[in-house]
């Protein structure tokens, strides 16, 4: 593993699970992992969030990634963990399965999406990635959060 | 000596001295004949003097050295306050500032403070009474009987104080032989006996002291309650005095007591006079400020870092409380609660902490009222009314260069000439009001005047002028619109301020900036009668009262603010009215919400409760009565911004964080009622 930790950070990715398949997102995004939190639910939301929770004294709000991703939802389990990304200017938890580590990649090994990988559909993935033979698949950060580059924010 | 570590605490204490100066000059503006003010003043100058001098600063040591001067002959009442004199003082303060804040800024001071000083001395030479304060310099090495020249004016003061259970000593001071600073040394004893009474006179005079203008000897006549053993302790304490010697003065040279007919005056001010002495010997030189009672500075950065550390605590407590459940240990748990009750006091008050009153902001403009009004030759009384309201320390720092600009322009265009407004019927001077307010969940401010309003055909016509709207659209408009043309880039007013410095000109450049803040501004007006500019902030980080209610097992807060009443009800008491379900109360009708169809929350059980909790709220006239499950409390929350990701939802007002860290949601009542 060793070889692997590469200073250069543009590279640099949290694996994660989300049912049996490894996905992938920026470690400059990544601000904390936790245990799955107290989750306060939220009227009216996004049905892709899945409520708010306290993160010493602010209020942020989860979003359950397999259900944005639409795949089938799957049980807590103690490995179970809020991954808090920062993205604009906005901080919310993702909930996945389990993390695994943090690696690099290299940005010869990224191929871009094809429409459905996984069944995932294609504008919340930034890439396909080859990695010690597992296929990583690089998650969108502003997609999934809903982010209009533009504007800041679209409800769904 | 370093002084660079004192800088600090030299800085924002001159700047709150300079404050209370402003406060207290304006005050006597409209009091000249209050002495217990011109005590206050003459000692917030004096301690500004001794800061700078021990710093360094010459310029503001100088400046007010001279202003102490004019100042003590006004309190000893041989100077009578005028307007030229209150003018020349406000310009000392204005000088002042601009001196310490080019040492706060490390600039070069290039302020010629000499025509200030010329002028100062002019007044302290032109005192109308004719007695003197001032003595040539003494050397004298033996005193022990008092041989003070008592004038009349200070024999009545000693009378008067007399009167009032003070008894006047006179101190007489030897320093040691060879000491050095002398001047240092008599400023000290002097320091001294100011904290047990008031040092009235001394021989020789302040100004001659400082100059080292004496041998080793010195005295100062105290008015104070304290015993002469005191005095000669206090004074004894102070290294390289050689003696000490107190003479009681109470019968000296009072000859011609009643002879004028103002003494009454003089025994009216004396009372307090005295009492501030008496006040003064328990607490040295306190400045009264919004809220009495002791504080201490704290960087904002430590309070942020404080806030952080206690939510972190709360979440490991509540998870040593899962814990302690789950393993059941009786033990863990019991003491965990004892936990629970400090975190949940450590949380609320560190969160207090941040809350700044509004006032902080509002202190400045009285005085920036009143310049702007006499520059302009108009008269305007300003009300301040709410400046207890809190506000996030952010945003006040960025509120106050609005209201500069909304109040400037009720001062320039609102409030009509004096003559003007006579000849309207109005009274001659203009009442301009800010007031702050808790609404809701918003902080309102309001600035309100009873000047000319705002013509709304004269904005139409401007706005056409300089291309911001067609004739055709300027027709279309009703009169609100039109005044909220004001609001509009470019639209600038006809006449300039003077003054604006940098500001940015422009109702346009207000509303951005409040804006920003996520508030908005909006105005009411009308034409002769006054206008009224309405700001409302959103409380991010505002504590407000709300009751805790409990709907599926779901906790939400409501705002008190919004909230009648709360009653019980039978479910059959609810009646249905074209479909809405209603029911009614003390003769009115009141329709039904329930809360837990509204949240879309699941219920659990069906409608068996023979008891159903509703909460009656209201929105301006219209009320209605919310269905809970249980009333959990009424608490006080801090309001948490739901995040750019939520905020668009519109039956929620924002979340909260409760004690013992759980997240509960804010709901809004005007979205609830809909």
């Amino acid at each position: 593993m060793s070889e692997n930790y590469v200073s250069n950070g543009d590279n640099q990715l949290v694996v994660f699970k989300l049912g049996r398949e490894d996905y992938g997102v920026s470690i400059l995004q990544v601000q904390e992992i936790k245990r799955m939190l107290e989750i306060a639910r939220v009227p009216h939301s996004p049905n892709y969030v899945k409520g708010v929770v306290n993160l010493r004294g602010n209020v942020l709000p989860v979003i359950d990634l397999k259900k944005r991703l639409g795949l089938a939802p799957g049980e807590c389990t103690d490995d179970t963990r809020v991954i808090i990304v920062k993205v604009a200017d906005i901080v919310v938890g993702i909930i996945v399965d389990a993390v695994s580590e943090v690696t690099s990649i290299d940005a010869g090994s990224i191929e871009p999406p094809q429409t459905i990988v996984n069944g995932v559909n294609a504008q919340y993935l930034s890439g396909v990635g080859k990695h010690d033979d597992r296929l990583l698949i690089l998650l969108n950060l502003e997609a999934i959060v809903g982010i209009d580059l533009e504007s800041g924010k679209i409800a769904n | 000596m370093d002084v660079n570590q004192y800088m600090g605490m030299f800085l924002e204490e001159s700047r709150e001295h300079l404050q209370a100066l402003n406060r207290c000059l304006l005050d006597l503006e409209n009091e000249p004949e209050n002495l217990s003010l011109l005590d206050e003043i003459f000692r917030s100058a004096h301690t500004i003097k001794g800061m700078s001098a021990t710093m360094g600063f010459t310029l503001v040591a100088e400046l007010t050295h001279e202003m102490e001067n004019v100042l003590d002959l006004l309190r000893k009442e041989q100077l009578k306050a005028n307007e030229a004199i209150l003018d020349i003082l406000f310009q000392c303060v204005d000088t002042l500032e601009q001196l310490v804040e080019a040492i706060a800024s490390e600039e070069e001071v290039s302020l010629d403070i000499k025509p200030l000083v010329g002028k100062l001395v002019q007044i302290a030479k032109g005192g109308p009474l004719p007695v003197e304060a001032k003595q040539v310099a003494v050397d004298k090495t033996e005193p022990l009987t008092s041989e003070l020249q008592i004038d009349d004016t200070e024999a009545k003061a000693i009378q008067a104080a007399n009167n009032q259970g003070l008894r006047a000593y006179e101190v007489q001071v030897a320093l040691r032989e060879g000491c050095l600073l002398k001047s240092a040394r008599a400023y000290m004893v002097r320091n001294a006996l100011e904290e047990l009474g008031d040092v009235f006179k001394s021989v020789p005079s302040a100004e001659e002291l400082e100059k080292e203008n004496f041998g080793l000897t010195f005295s100062a006549i105290v008015l104070t309650d304290a015993e002469p053993q005191n005095l000669e302790n206090c004074v004894m304490s102070i290294s390289e005095v050689e003696a000490v010697t107190v003479l009681a003065m109470s019968e000296v040279g009072v000859s011609e007591e009643v002879k004028k007919t103002d003494v009454s005056d003089k025994t009216a001010s004396a009372p307090e006079k005295a009492t501030k002495q008496a006040s003064d010997s328990a607490q040295p030189a306190t400045d009264k400020k919004l809220k009495s009672g002791q504080s201490v500075r704290v960087d904002i950065d430590k309070l942020d870092s404080l806030l952080n550390l206690v939510g972190e605590l709360v979440i490991n407590k509540t998870r040593l409380e899962q814990i302690g459940l789950s393993h059941r240990l009786t033990d863990l748990v019991e003491t965990i609660e004892q936990m629970d009750r400090v975190t949940t006091d450590l949380q609320s008050v560190v969160m207090k902490v941040r809350m700044v009153p509004v006032g902080q902001v509002f202190n400045r403009f009285p005085r920036m009222v009143r310049d702007l009004s006499r520059e302009l030759n108009k008269e305007v009384n300003l009300i301040i009314q709410g400046e207890e309201t809190e506000l996030d320390r952010t945003v006040i720092d960025e509120i106050g260069d609005p209201l500069v600009h909304l109040l400037r322009n009720s001062i320039d265009h609102g409030v009509e000439h004096p003559a003007d407004r006579q000849a309207k019927g109005k009274n001659p001077v203009g009442d301009i009001r800010l007031i702050a307010r808790h609404e809701g969940n918003n902080v309102l401010i309001m600035v309100e005047d009873d000047g000319a309003g705002i013509n709304p055909d004269i904005i139409k016509a401007k706005a056409v002028e300089k291309g911001l709207i067609t004739q055709a659209e300027a027709d279309k408009m009703d009169n609100a619109e039109a005044v909220r043309l004001v609001f509009l880039p470019g639209f600038s007013t006809a006449q300039t301020v003077t003054d604006v410095s940098g500001r940015g000109v422009g109702m346009d450049a207000v509303k951005t900036k409040i804006e920003a803040l996520g508030g908005m501004v909006d105005v009411e007006t009308k034409v002769n009668e006054g206008s009224k500019f309405k700001i409302k902030l959103p409380l991010t980080l505002a504590i407000i009262q709300a009751l805790l209610v409990e709907v599926c097992k779901e906790i939400y807060a409501i705002p008190l603010g919004s909230i009648d009443s709360t009653i019980n009800i039978k479910p059959s008491e609810i009646k249905t009215i074209q479909d809405q379900e209603v029911i009614l109360l003390r003769g009115q009708i009141i329709p039904i919400v329930r809360l837990a169809k509204k949240l879309g929350a699941e219920e659990l059980e069906g409608d068996n409760k023979e008891e159903l909790f509703v909460v009656i709220v209201h929105m301006g006239e219209q009320k209605a009565g919310v269905i809970v499950d249980t009333l959990i409390g009424q608490q006080e929350i801090v309001i948490k911004s739901l995040g750019k990701l939520l905020a668009g939802i519109k039956v929620l007002a924002g979340a909260t964080i409760l004690g013992n860290g759980q997240v509960a949601l804010i709901l809004d009542v005007g979205t609830l009622m809909q």
